[in-house]
């Protein structure tokens, strides 16, 4: 798919970001900085209760006009948000922007205050009087699958949104497998955390007569969707802007209640409103991810060769379905992926998506992954020390092995290429595994236990049409769209439908029409995250805008590169057979004519244009697929050494490697950021992070300093070593790489801790491996002697 | 509120303001919202992230959890106002090199952050500017480009001033 450099600023390049100086001198454009004139700000009331019906609402006399409940937006014509999936059986929850009379989770929205500012709508928001009638609580997945447990949708049999059953009867193999490894193993409820809460700015734009939403979006065209359908309103009426973005990591890919009522209040009082997401409001509110619980089964030969992985699976997705992805995404891509990067025959998985009463599941970077990569990574562990191996020796012995690429898996996952075992073998050499397991042998001065732990995973990214199609969701990708243009005076705007909050696109899409084109990066502009200005997207999310919008951007920046050879020539007097365009330049032998002076032609002195050109002219909107649809295969292989002290529980990690293979990298810098921002939020997950609930469903988190996210000192200085296999289906050879990073680091942590603890005949299975789990693993170890 | 409302003087940025501004009302936010100078960021606004890390008489603070009366007669700089600083100019430079920013919310306040690491321990070694940097949080960098950043700047000016 053409040639790749190293040097240069095109695909390959190593260069600094063009959106970081404005960022660096604090002149970003972030939505909490936009004033508009005459604009309110908005604060809700929330409910303080799990489960509730709601009995009455007072509002104070002299506050009439400055709140707003569901009675008032559905008087408007506002509907529920339906997340719907076209999976069989699935039940759907009607999400009222405002409690409908009923409150499900603590933090849902009940009423919203307005004022001129956001400490005096608060004020506003503390004078309501909203009276609960309490009902019993569902405030554990496990138990609210019990017979006889608390409905949190009353219409529902039970609080299930959806069972999925994979692959088949593997009965015999559990008769017959001479090793057979079960484990119980669970993660906690997280919080996503961007720096940058969400915030929306809404007003209606008089002149050219639509509603406009500024918001902190990962997927502006879904979130206008979502909003036409919730408000009534057709979609050219509505504009929804993303602008600076202070990360998403799936925590911004959803349509918020949030935005419906922002979007109604700006149309209702006619003038700009903002909503600010605070700290606390998501620490409560927005606690949705990565809570999952398995019952595992592993058959093996006395090799630790697998014969079959048997399973069921419960994900919390919390009170209601979140447009688009739905509660059911999470836990039946569970059934879908819990093989891993392995190649085994004999599988069954059984899941249910449970409703409980807390706020609902948005899928957080790695999805579904990071929690089933914890699961059958300790499965693999869990073999090997059944069968006397050393656990990446029993990795070797199961990953897919570069001669099968592309391979399709036990559940049809289309593997596209790599060497996952390569990546098993350069780990055990990079973290200098015979060192620590000398180590471990001659024992810590200071009591200190040594572990070592791996993990290797592939991520599926760049999602296709038909796996989404199946999920039968409010979003399905198709053919992503890039417009470029060439300006009149030989630069380049690019505009795609995706959105960047970190992820660098400014630079990287640039570097992808550079190398296309040669028009220096510094002549390339791209507009993004903007539904008046982009083709439709379904946005960032699954790792995907470099592979499709990259590979967008370069078929329309080919298709440009035609025609300016095209004009080139004609303008040389030369045949288009005998031109190339090379640095910024069409040449025919010794002549040369910039894309500059071409652009001057198209715009400025269209009487030199041959007159055969094409009508087109200098703009062009491409679509893009990948050569397959099941999307790109990225994988790594973690290794982490980590110091246990089995006193007070503390972990330390001393050393991290990852070895991983992102395909073709369009900047190894931005590639290595991701990686080392998802191992930093990976062993926030492994070590840290847990939003805690007590049996009445209130969260026991609600500040930094009882939600702990990894700081400076707790991260370590991770050493990546990187393989490259191109993708064969995609341009340049690239593959997604966004949210790999956070899918490892607590299965291999996990790893690590429990052959630490392995002189203590105790494990640990579930996350986060805080101080208290470990030392209650070994007290009941030692209680049990 | 406004019946309430105090009359304060500062110099911001090195120009001096007077305003009329409610008790309650943080550092952080006037600033953003009646100063317009929304570089500086909040992520908690109690106190931990240090996203609005801003200088107060030179020193390092949290403009979240200071009021703005408690500003009164005091001189304050935001990320803005060190367009001209040398030590910023250098850290700037830096954090682009190394990857040190990603979405660029944590960024002013970092980089208010780092810059008291260099000028306050030039002796630093990686442990250390990670414990002196360990009042600001940072979700997309994973630290490393940050760490590199400001170890970076150490030791170009140590090796400018041996």
């Amino acid at each position: 798919m053409g040639e790749v450099s190293t040097a240069g600023s095109g695909v390959g390049a190593r260069v600094r970001r063009k959106e970081d100086d404005r960022l660096l001198r604090g002149r970003g454009r972030f939505v909490g900085d936009i004033a508009l004139v005459g604009m309110k700000d908005l604060a809700f009331v929330r409910s303080p209760v799990a489960h509730a019906t709601i009995t009455g609402i007072e509002i104070p006399e002299e506050h009439r006009g400055a709140v707003f409940t569901w009675a008032d937006l559905a008087a408007g014509g506002v509907k529920p948000i339906r997340a719907v999936s076209g999976l069989p059986g699935f039940k759907v929850s009607e999400q009222p922007a405002l409690a409908d009379g009923k409150v499900r989770f603590v933090g849902e929205p009940v009423a919203v205050c307005v004022a001129a500012t956001r400490a005096e709508a608060e004020d506003i928001a503390a004078s309501v009087f909203v009276d609960y009638a309490e009902l019993p609580v569902n405030s554990d997945m496990l138990e609210a699958v019990t017979p006889g447990a608390p409905k949190v949708h009353d219409h529902w049999p039970d609080n299930v949104f959806l069972e999925t059953n994979v692959g088949g009867n593997i009965a015999e193999i559990a008769a017959t497998a001479p090793v057979k490894v079960s484990r119980t193993i669970r993660t906690a409820r997280q919080c996503m955390v961007p720096l940058e809460g969400k915030g929306v700015v809404a007003h209606w734009d008089r002149h050219v007569e639509q509603l406009v939403l500024t918001t902190s979006t990962q997927m502006p065209h879904i979130v206008r969707a979502g909003l036409s359908e919730c408000l009534d309103l057709d979609q050219g009426l509505i504009r929804v802007v993303a602008p600076d973005v202070g990360g998403g990591f799936g925590w911004k890919g959803l349509l918020q209640p949030e935005e419906i009522v922002a979007a109604w209040i700006a149309m209702r009082l006619d003038r700009p409103v903002r909503w600010t997401e605070d700290r606390r409001e998501h620490l409560v509110a927005a606690a949705n991810a990565r809570e999952h619980h398995y019952e595992i089964t592993a058959y093996a030969d006395a090799r630790g060769r697998l014969l079959g992985i048997e399973a069921d699976a419960w994900v919390d997705a919390g009170a209601y379905s979140v447009y688009p992805f739905s509660a059911c995404l999470e836990a039946a891509q569970v059934g879908s992926i819990l093989p891993g990067p392995y190649d085994f025959a004999h599988y069954r998985c059984r899941t249910f998506s449970v409703c409980t009463n807390k706020p609902p599941i948005v899928p957080y970077r790695g999805v579904a992954r990071t929690g089933v990569c914890f699961a059958m990574e300790q499965m693999i562990d869990a073999v090997a020390d059944a069968v006397g191996r050393e656990p990446w020796q029993v990795r070797l012995e199961n990953l897919v092995p570069p001669e099968k690429m592309p391979f399709d898996n036990v559940t049809k996952k289309h593997f596209d290429s790599g060497d996952y075992p390569e990546s098993v073998r350069r780990a055990v050499a990079a973290i200098e595994l015979e060192g620590w397991r000398a180590r471990q042998k001659a024992r810590e001065a200071d009591g200190r236990l040594i572990g070592v732990g791996f993990a290797t995973y592939c991520e599926q990214s760049a999602h296709g049409t038909a796996v989404y199609h199946g999920w039968g969701i409010p979003m399905v990708p198709g053919h992503e769209q890039a417009q470029a243009r060439i300006t009149p005076d030989g630069g380049l705007e690019l505009r795609v439908g995706v959105q960047s909050h970190g992820q660098s696109m400014e630079t990287t899409f640039a570097q992808v029409a550079h190398e296309v084109l040669g028009i220096p990066l510094e002549k390339i502009k791209l507009v993004h995250g903007d539904t008046g200005l982009t083709p439709y997207s379904t946005g960032t999310w699954g790792s995907r805008s470099m592979v499709m919008a990259g590979g967008a951007v370069a078929t329309a920046c080919r298709t440009l590169a035609e025609r300016l050879r095209k004009i080139g020539a004609h303008l040389m007097q030369a045949g288009a057979d005998g031109v190339v365009l090379e640095g910024g330049s069409v040449k025919a032998g010794a002549a040369a004519v910039t894309i500059r002076e071409i652009a001057h032609t198209w715009y400025r002195a269209p009487q030199l244009l041959p007159a055969d050109v094409d009508r087109g002219g200098l703009e062009v909107t491409a679509g893009y697929k990948p050569g397959s649809d099941h999307g790109t295969f990225s994988y790594a292989t973690h290794a982490v050494a980590v110091a246990v002290d089995p006193e007070i529980g503390q972990v330390e990690i001393l050393d991290y490697v990852v070895v991983e293979d992102a395909g073709t990298m369009v900047n190894p810098m931005v590639v290595d950021g991701q990686i080392y921002g998802g191992v930093a939020q990976g062993v926030g997950t492994a070590l840290y992070e847990r939003m805690p609930y007590d049996a009445e469903g209130q969260p026991l988190a609600s500040t930094f300093a009882d939600y702990l996210i990894p700081g400076f000192t707790e991260v370590p200085h991770v050493r990546i070593i990187h393989m490259l296999t191109p993708s064969p289906y995609t341009e340049f050879g690239v593959k997604g790489i966004g949210e790999g990073g956070a899918i490892a680091p607590p299965a291999a942590i996990c790893n690590a801790i429990n052959d630490a603890l392995k002189p203590l005949g105790v494990i640990v299975t579930n996350a986060p491996m805080t101080p208290e789990v470990i030392l209650s693993a070994i007290a009941g170890e030692r209680g049990a002697a | 509120m406004s019946a309430h409302a105090k009359i304060i003087s500062l110099t911001v940025n090195g120009t001096r303001v007077e305003a009329s501004v409610p008790p309650r009302q943080h550092l952080g936010d006037f600033l953003r919202e009646r100063e317009l100078l929304t570089g500086t960021h909040l992520g908690c606004e109690h106190g931990v992230c240090g996203a609005c890390t801003i200088l107060i008489d030179g020193e390092p603070a949290r403009s979240c959890i200071t009021f703005a009366v408690a500003c009164d007669g005091r001189s304050v700089t935001t990320v803005e106002g060190l367009d001209d600083d040398p030590v910023a100019t250098e850290l700037r430079e830096a954090f682009s090199a190394e990857h040190g920013l990603q979405c660029g919310f944590c960024t002013p306040g970092m980089l208010v952050a780092a810059r008291d690491v260099v000028l306050r321990r030039p002796d630093a070694d990686n442990p250390a500017i990670r414990t002196a940097m360990s009042g600001n949080l940072c979700r997309c960098t994973g630290y490393v480009g940050i760490v590199n950043a400001i170890r970076r700047v150490i030791d170009a000016r140590n090796t400018n001033a041996g």
